[in-house]
Order: structure tokens, then sequence, then C-alpha cells
């Protein structure tokens, strides 16, 4: 059998198996036609297993909101609209959350897709890269003069989620050790989530504080970073960003250093 | 470029683990002794963070080795540059004792089924695997090991028997085989084939692992769930393995429903009585 023989048998296989006739293809197979076509759905009932365990895994705090029903169906659906595309399954589930924003039956929870996508971001924080702290002694060398010209670089693990729902409360109370109330039912949050010390951790910030963040991602200099001109004294968000780890690195004007 | 520490080796008369993420702490907090710790290379395809932390830790006290579940070495499709690298990468990093892949095949056409799938067994089949099996080993600097699948089906248009089958491809490619002997095990009882003929096939000197691990019975067959204990009967297999091939580095895996860490441990003692045991015939033996 060369090898396109053998592209042609695992393609009808996985047809077989995951777009569901299996009769036609157990001719194919060894033994008992009938006991074959049974074997294959097997291999269909742990491929899908595999793909709901993986996304169970990712977006515990929707899977605990909706519950097991619901969920197995949806990971069934997304994984036919978007099933994995490489054989790392850690990485299935990246357009999870714009899946449920269209998914008609969570039409009734306008705030899942949001919740998704802060798991997603905790996902994605847990994986990046690791980086260096910030060199304070060095940033403490920095002139007055120049202070304004100074850009800092977030550590890759930071990620910014904004929603109109209150997706911060709502994933707090949805915690193994929570009965699932959240503190608050309305209001937006803008989420920070980041890594420190090898946990991925999550805070509110102010508006103020995540445009701040924003320019900062974009790479602006500080003296042309948000909040300027409002009267808001950007030095403490500043000292909160480096105190928890969510800056990396800095450089003044165009040369990079620490 | 020198290594960063010796690179350790599994002690053959004792058993390993499966490394699971919830067994982390209690592992750091006991170091049991155990011949190596075993983990799923694409867990740990990331950039950086805790998992990969946690590797690196563990790496220190025990040998590693990287078992990939994704590689589809029996693809029709070529193998994948970005996830080979990937592997090299975290290889080059963790500097493992083993690296293995399984033969079989999960994806095709870029369709991904992220399944162990089995291959037929003919000789065309064969020569494809072996050059794929000579690309990673030739990509990664190293051999690797080839571990026989379970199986649920098997194809009309095979030719070989799966054991002649895994024997031909370490004998043409050099590289080692993982023997499962759960799968052997299985695989019979799905297929109303001989395990034991399976693994004589198997020429012991390329054999560098064993695996061990529990199934579950369904009315359509035996499904390989590495969610229970191992089966009797494949304890028994697996002491009639060992006193054919002398003490082998034998891990047992506990993927699924994943129990406290003194339960998989307790397994582990299981296995390495009956390794203890070989090894103790054998000195006296000799």
């Amino acid at each position: 059998m060369p090898a396109r023989l053998l592209g042609r048998l695992q393609s009808e296989f996985a047809e077989a198996v995951l777009g569901g006739d299996g009769r036609a293809f157990a001719r194919r197979l060894a033994g008992d036609p009938g006991l074959a076509q049974r074997r294959l759905a097997l291999y269909r009932d742990a491929i899908l297993a595999n793909r709901a365990g993986a996304l169970r895994a990712a977006f515990p705090v929707v899977a605990r909101l909706v519950g097991d029903a619901f969920f197995e169906e949806a990971a069934r659906l997304y994984g036919e609209e978007s099933p994995p595309a490489c054989a790392d399954l850690n990485r299935h589930g990246a357009t999870f959350p714009a899946f449920l924003a269209a998914y008609p039956h969570a039409a009734g929870l306008p705030w899942l897709a949001d919740v998704a996508r802060l798991e997603w971001a905790w996902q994605e924080s847990l994986a990046a890269g690791d980086a260096p702290d910030l060199d304070f002694a060095a940033l403490a060398l920095v002139p007055e003069g120049e202070q304004a010209r100074l850009r800092f670089r977030l550590h890759p693990g930071v990620r910014l989620v904004r929603s109109a729902w209150p997706v911060l409360s709502i994933w707090e109370a949805n915690q193994p050790d929570r009965d699932g109330t959240p503190d608050r039912d309305e209001g937006p949050d803008a989420v920070i989530v980041w890594r420190q010390a090898q946990r991925v951790r999550l805070a509110r910030l102010a508006p103020a504080e995540a445009a701040f963040v924003d320019d900062l991602a974009r790479g602006a200099a500080i003296g042309a970073a948000g909040g300027a001109g409002e009267g808001w004294d950007f030095s403490a968000t500043l000292a909160r960003l480096a105190a928890h780890g969510m800056l990396c690195g800095f450089s003044v004007g165009d040369s990079a250093t620490a | 470029m020198p290594a960063r520490f010796a690179v350790r080796a599994p002690d053959p008369a004792k058993a390993g683990i499966g490394l699971r993420t919830p067994h982390f702490e209690a592992l750091a907090g006991s170091r049991p002794a155990l011949s190596f710790l075993e983990v799923h290379s694409e867990n740990y395809f990331a950039d950086g963070g805790p998992s990969l932390a946690w590797l690196e830790r563990f790496r220190a006290d025990y040998a590693v080795s990287l078992h990939g579940v994704g590689l589809s070495l029996g693809s029709a499709d070529p193998l994948d540059a970005a996830h080979l690298s990937r592997l090299a990468r975290l290889a080059e990093r963790i500097e493992p004792a083993l690296v293995s892949e399984h033969l079989c095949w999960s994806s095709i056409g870029g369709r991904h089924l992220n399944e162990l799938l089995p291959l037929p067994y003919s000789e065309e089949v064969l020569e494809h695997v072996c050059g794929r099996v000579r690309e990673v080993q030739d990509r990664l600097g190293r051999t690797i090991l080839v571990e026989n699948v379970s199986s649920y089906v098997q194809f009309a248009s095979s030719t070989i028997p799966e054991g002649e089958f895994v024997a031909e491809v370490a004998r043409r490619t050099g590289c080692g085989v993982l023997l499962d002997v759960n799968n052997a095990w299985i695989n019979a009882a799905n297929h109303g084939t001989d395990a034991r003929a399976f693994i004589a096939a198997i020429d012991p000197a390329t054999v560098g692992e064993i695996h061990l691990a529990g199934g579950e019975a369904t009315p359509a067959g035996f499904v390989d769930t590495h969610g229970a204990a191992v089966f009797p009967e494949v304890w028994a297999l697996f002491a009639e393995t060992i006193a054919r091939l002398g003490p082998v580095p034998t891990l047992v895996e506990w993927d699924t429903n994943i129990p406290p860490l003194e339960v998989l441990l307790a397994e582990a003692a299981r296995a390495d009585a009956i390794l203890a045991a070989q090894a103790g015939a054998r000195r006296v033996a000799a």
C-alpha cells in the first residue's frame, strides 16, 4: 500500500469515525462488519471525549455555569465547526469564546462568551514565555528628565479582558470553593490577567488604568500614555504593575536596555 | 555544549510513574524512589510557565522520559515540522533519558483526530513508517522508542502480524521498542490474537521500556482508558515478559480519573516486586 493509498484509507477512516458513516467503511476492516462498526464508534466516543475534556480543562467556569449536558453538546458542535487545528489538544479552544457568542442556546447567558474569553486569557497567561524581573536598580538610574521617554515592556503573560458584564465577579464566584453567587450582578469589568511566581492571577482595573495598560502594550512612552491631562496620577498604577510582576523590562526613548 | 547536569538513566529494576499535574506538590514533598518520571511531551510545549518549571525541578532528581502522543508517525501526511520543532526544543531543554512516540497515526489531510489510531500492517506501510522514524531520529539527533498501540479494529489489507511489524521497524531504523504489555493484551482480547506470540516476535535487545496501564471492558470490546488499575491478566503477562526480557524500565500509566499519588505508587511498587524478583533471579543464576 503506497502512501497515496494509505492516505486514502486514513481519510476514509476519519470520515467514517467523524462523519458517522461507519457501515461502508467496515468492509475495509477485518472480522464481523457489525462488530467493526461498533468498534469504530469506540474511536468516535474517544475522540469526542478527548476534545470535550480539553475544553473542560480550559474552561472550568463556563462548564460549571452551563452544566454537563449543555457543555458536552456545545463541545461537540464546536469540534465540528472548528476541529482541533493541531496535534496539541491544549491549544483546542482558542475560538470557543467566539463560538459561544454566536451559539443560539447561550443567548440567554449574554456574559458567557466573555467569561470564556477570560478563561482563555488565563490559559494563554499560563503558557506564555518566562521573562526576567524588572530591574528596579537600573530603573532608579534613569535621570528624571528622561522618565517621560520610558517605555515599559509588559510580561508575556499579561492579558487584558474587557467586558460589559461583571466577568471577574462571575469568575471568582465560580471557583471550586465558592457557591456561584457573584458579588455584583451588573456593570462592566476590565480584568488584567498575569502570571507572578508561576501562578496566574486576575485583578480588576479602573478604566483609566486599563487604558494605561493598553498604551504600554502598544509601546507608548510614559509621557504619552493614557490618563495624561486628566488629572490622573499614573505613577501609582505604574508602581502597582511593577510590584505585581506585570512589567519585565524597559527602554528609554528608542534605545533598548534592561 | 556541556550538559548542565548528568542525564539520569532509569533503573531497570524499578518502576516509574506518569507525572501528572495533580501530583506535582505531593511528589515534590515526598520524593519517593522511582526509576523515572514520564510526561506527555505535548503538555510541555508551552513557551514557559509553571509546568516547565516543575518539570525542570523534577529533572534534577529523576530520570525523565518524554512520551509523545501527537507526532502522527504513521500518517500519510508529511511530518508536522512545527510539532517536531517543539519536541526538539523540549528535548534540548530537558535532556530526557528516553524519548518515545506511538506506532500509529492521529491526523490526515490536516484533520486532527487527536487519538492513537491503528495502521494497516503491510510492507509498504512498514517502509513509510521506517522513513518517518528515521526523519524524527535525524531531527532529534538520537534514537527514539516506538510504542505498540491498542486497537479496536484491524484492517483487511494487513498482511504482516503486528509483532513482526513492530520488530521490523526497530530492526530497520535502529529505534527501540516501548513495549506496552497492556496494549498487547487488549489487542489480543479484542481481535482473538495471541499476546504471547506478539511479544515473542519482538527482539528483547530492542526493548527500552515497558508500559502498564488499566483499561475498561465495554460490550463492544476492551478500551484502553489509562483510567483504572492494571488488569490481573496484564500483571501475569508482564511477569512472563520480564522473565523473558530481564528487568526493563517499566511505567505505570494513569491519565484519566487520576487517583491519589499513593494509589499510583502502590501500582508501581507491584511492578517493582516483579522487576526486583527477576533481577535477583538473574544475579543468582550468574
